[in-house]
């Protein structure tokens, strides 16, 4: 009978470690979904995941190395030897493409659209709604010359219209301008 | 799973009518009717497809930052055989018996032929993928799609619900909610919730 017993309490045993052992597993898989993007496709993916996420980090890091120097009187910004800083005014400039962006910049209706873009994507209805003094066939030939410049850029599946990256310093740039200009005026 | 094991079906399937075969707020894959459907088997069990159609695929690989969004979309209309390993069930019922008619409108003389491209494109995929590089593949739910491009290589893409992994020559886009990763030759996007970390082209590697 007791032997009974021991083989039980052995098994319970075994049992209980593989549970824990299950739990442990659960609680990690639960631990990395929560901490970031986590697709159970094996092994192999997530290695190359890995890799993807190691070479962006080691992209950081080597350029923070190149131009930051973290030191006991604080933080440096250096700038690499050999590139010294070029003004805005001495690099090349595409004029072209200049001009077609200026040129997208320099109407009323996109400037509008533009500022509403910048307070979030929206849907070509959802900007007809906005700016209801545009007709439906002018907003889309404004916003296709405002694609064209690489201001907006339309998703392809839902179809919200975003600003870009350039199309909000363009728009700010303008904003700027205009407000300094206008200050000058007053003075 | 031992994919070095698939075997393609004798079968020749044809879509018809139109298939949406996946879709998500952020990208869409459909093919078209008469689009033909070489079953990839395991275990004598279907677990994807090759087809070979008029098929579309459209992505939006666009990472919204604080700053304004980065990327583009894609937008491919595929005219070569691709491959989707995943749920092959609900588009079984949209798929009939190809007959010889539907191989010659896809400029196939016959049936040896499109499984000669499908095979060389599955022998590429499981070879090439380091999905499968060693044989094994643990892959149990959402969809993996392999379209050759212009450079001779394999596009990839991955999505298991809102997770979205997708490689191509030109940009490597990862996407889950709130969370994107965005690496084309120029830079890195990594945005989370609201903000945003961009790594300009010195730092790419």
């Amino acid at each position: 009978m007791s032997e009974d017993i021991k083989e039980e309490m052995k098994r319970l045993r075994e049992e209980i470690a593989s549970l824990k052992e299950q739990l442990g597993n659960v609680t990690e898989m639960e631990q990395r979904r929560r901490h970031g993007i986590y697709i159970d496709v094996g092994e192999r993916m997530r290695d190359y995941m890995g890799d993807v996420m190691e070479s962006v980090a080691e992209g950081i890091h080597g350029e923070l190395d190149k131009c930051v120097f973290i030191g006991p009187r604080g933080v440096r910004i250096i700038r690499e030897k050999g590139e010294p800083y070029k003004d805005e005014e001495e690099t090349e400039t595409n004029f072209p493409k200049a001009a077609e962006v200026m040129s997208a910049l320099g109407q009323e209706h996109r400037l509008r659209i533009l500022r509403e873009l910048v307070r979030g994507g929206k849907y070509a209805n959802e900007l007809q709604e906005k700016l209801s003094e545009i007709t439906a066939s002018t907003l889309s030939s404004h916003l296709k010359v405002l694609e064209g410049a690489g201001l907006v850029v339309q998703e392809k599946v839902r179809g919200r219209y975003l600003i870009t990256m350039p199309g909000r310093t363009a728009y700010n740039m303008a904003t700027r301008i205009t407000r300094i200009i206008e200050r000058g005026n007053q003075e | 799973m031992i994919w070095q094991t698939y075997q393609l079906d004798n079968k020749t399937l044809k879509a018809n009518e139109p298939i949406t075969l996946w879709k998500t707020e952020n990208g869409i894959i459909e093919i078209s009717k008469g689009t033909l459907a070489k079953p990839i088997m395991l275990d004598d069990q279907r677990k994807g497809y090759v087809f070979h159609g008029q098929s579309k695929l459209l992505l939006d690989t666009i990472v919204e930052t604080e700053k304004g969004a980065v990327g583009k979309p894609v937008e491919k209309e595929m005219t070569e055989p691709f491959l989707m390993l995943g749920d092959t069930e609900t588009i079984q019922e949209h798929l009939s018996t190809a007959d010889k008619q539907d191989l010659e409108i896809a400029g196939y003389e016959n049936e040896q032929q499109l499984t000669a491209r499908a095979k060389e494109l599955c022998d590429r995929f499981f070879r090439r993928t380091s999905v499968c590089g060693h044989g094994t593949f643990g892959w149990n739910h959402g969809f993996i799609f392999a379209f050759p491009n212009n450079a001779n290589k394999l596009d990839v893409l991955i999505a298991k619900d809102t997770n979205l992994i997708y490689r191509a020559t030109d940009r490597v886009f990862l996407s889950n909610k709130g969370k994107a990763i965005l690496k084309t030759p120029g830079e890195v996007i990594i945005a989370h919730s609201g903000r945003s970390f961009v790594v300009k082209r010195s730092c790419c590697v």
